[in-house]
């Protein structure tokens, strides 16, 4: 089974040629440029420098947020065109997911927190079982980074950081947990196509309904963009008619 | 990229149209520049209702909603494959940048698996070419009267991409003022059929609104003035307990806004000597504006052209006609393509 993975939900561009969840080829950008504009490049070139033709792929799998909101649209919009005319079926996994494989087979837990803006996180927890297994701990959530790291205050820690937030956060979660506290580096802790990869292999063998090849047009789900949060207009017509939070 | 030769299946040449700046999504099959296929729209008005107006982030969320949807809806109505595809023409400015890149985005992705040649249009372009699909023997040069909620310009076409801006709105677009004056009037949103439909019943002379000429020999327009007299008349009658007739109100509305479109047209006519005029945009749409300007160009031995009422308003037909015409140019762009939402036309 022969699949391209596209993660473009953070500033990364993230792409991954793999077969049968064994990584073939890569492609990582954080650049100034947009994912509108570096996308199909890379993609063109990974596929030439690797030696495939799209016409190989058996399936085409793309992260579905929770992260930018834009990056969100444009990774589904983008997996949803090559999957439309190749007639090739389409997965969709979760950003934190696709993180969480950053900290493979770690015995602490493994903490992917994403930039949201206005002073949040994306960010869930997850722990490798020993038997290789990935079990998520608490659902993704937009949260403040206080909250989060005081629930973990409570813990029993250690817990491995990973993200495009562990950077700019750096400092408050070391002053916070102290030696509670690992934060994978950006090599190791960005959001990559090979993690992407993984996780949409695990899902693919997982998946009875596209195992087996798929039947296009049958047998996939619908990729639906994974955003957490409600656009601001709509969260203030809730307030405004007395809908109340924040959905 | 290199794409050499016309490709022209059994099928004919075929471009795939797609529109995703504002909020409609829209895609449409077209075969040698004239015969549509299949035209496929999804309208958000009934999302953004609620807003008062079109807000961007929900915008450009309804787009994905429906993207891949109206572009396999497009090609099933039109009966062709991907592979049949001369090219992929897409909108990728000036509009909404979340709108946009979904459009982009999406046709880049189809473009590049179908191998055929991407071509990036010019929203404004696009709806000048609605009237292509309609008289494609039209001749350069010619003017363009380009009326929509975002747009107010005056071009002189001198051939296929060959543009020059005349004049443009130094504030509110003639779509625009409508839509704020119908709002206020509670006539609903869009404004411009709205306005047409109560200024029916309505006495065009009853009120003097102002139509600013800006000064002498200007092709540019301006229609804030005239907004503010509309409300300012409003508020003084409901001071002063007086009820003006909705219907008076919006004739004579109508009516300043049709007049200066009118009389800038005409003297840009006058000042370039070309009297083949198009007319393009959603206000395009609008009655008094075509019988107005088709009778003043007839007694100059000119002409007027304008698309149906259905092209007038964003679709993805007048993409793909643009795109018919670069692509004859052999005007393709490449994958790096972004959206640029302030894309001027020059
Ligand atoms: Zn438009």
């Amino acid at each position: 089974m022969k699949y391209l993975a596209i993660d473009t939900t953070t500033k990364v561009s993230g792409l991954a040629l793999a077969e049968d969840g064994r990584l073939v080829g890569e492609g990582f950008l954080h650049t100034a440029k947009t994912h509108s504009e570096r996308l199909v490049p890379l993609l063109d070139q990974l596929l030439r420098a690797a030696g495939w033709g799209l016409r190989d792929l058996n399936f085409i799998g793309v992260v579905r947020g929770p992260g930018s909101f834009t990056g969100i649209r444009i990774g589904i919009a983008s997996a949803q065109g090559l999957a439309g005319v190749l007639k090739l079926p389409l997965l969709g996994v979760l950003s934190l997911d696709a993180l969480a494989w950053a900290g493979w087979g770690r015995k602490e837990e493994i903490v992917p927190i994403l930039d949201a803006r206005k002073n949040e996180w994306y960010a869930a927890r997850y722990r490798w079982l020993a038997d290789g297994r990935l079990k998520a701990l608490s659902p993704p959530r937009a949260v403040s980074p206080a909250v989060l790291v005081g629930e973990l205050k409570g813990m029993d820690g250690p817990f491995v950081f990973v993200g495009d937030a562990v950077e700019k956060y750096c400092d408050f979660v070391c002053r916070e947990l102290g030696e509670q506290a690992i934060l994978l580096p950006d090599y190791l802790g960005l959001p990559r196509g090979a993690f992407a990869a993984q996780a949409l292999w695990q899902k693919w063998r997982e998946n009875p309904r596209t195992r087996g090849g798929g039947i296009p047009g049958e047998d996939e789900e619908r990729v639906e963009p994974y955003y957490i949060r409600l656009s601001e207009a709509e969260v203030n017509w809730a307030r405004r008619h007395g809908g109340g939070g924040d959905g | 990229m290199s794409y050499g030769e016309i490709k022209q299946s059994d099928a004919g040449l075929l471009i795939l149209g797609i529109e995703t700046s504002c909020d409609e999504t829209a895609a449409a099959v077209l075969k040698n520049g004239t015969e549509l296929l299949s035209h496929v729209i999804s309208s958000q008005i009934t999302t953004h209702q609620k807003y008062g107006g079109v807000v961007p982030e929900i915008a450009s969320r309804e787009h994905l909603l429906h993207f891949q949807q109206v572009v396999e809806k497009a090609m099933a109505g039109a009966k062709v494959d991907y592979g049949d595809l001369a090219a992929i023409a897409v909108t990728y400015g000036p509009g909404l940048v979340g709108s946009l890149l979904v459009g982009v985005a999406g046709a880049k992705a189809i473009a590049y698996a179908a191998g055929v040649p991407l071509i990036g249009v010019n929203h404004l372009e696009a709806h000048i070419y609605a009237n292509f699909l309609v008289h494609p023997h039209l001749v350069f040069p010619c003017l363009a009267l380009l009326v929509s909620g975002g747009h107010t310009h005056l071009i002189l076409l001198r051939g296929h991409g060959d543009y020059e801006v005349l004049g443009r709105t130094r504030d509110d677009a003639a779509g625009e003022a409508l839509d704020k004056v119908a709002r206020t009037l509670g006539l609903g949103y869009p404004g411009g059929p709205q306005v047409q439909k109560a200024a029916a019943a309505g006495n065009a002379a009853a009120f003097d609104f102002p139509r600013a000429m800006l000064e002498p020999g200007s092709l540019d327009f301006s229609f804030s003035g005239m907004k503010s007299a509309v409300l300012n008349a409003l508020n003084t009658a409901r001071m002063k307990g007086i009820n003006l007739g909705v219907p008076d109100l919006a004739a004579s509305f109508q009516q300043a806004v049709v007049d200066v479109l009118v009389r800038k047209t005409l003297l840009a006519v006058e000042q370039t000597g070309v009297t083949h005029v198009l007319l393009a945009g959603g206000v395009a749409a609008n009655d008094l504006l075509r019988k107005t300007l088709t009778q003043e160009l007839k007694e100059r031995e000119g002409r007027l052209f304008f698309p149906p009422p259905h092209l007038c308003t964003d679709n993805g037909a007048m993409v793909a006609s643009a795109g018919y015409h670069r692509y004859l140019a052999r005007d393709f762009a490449p994958w790096t393509l972004n959206a640029v939402p302030g894309l001027n036309l020059t």
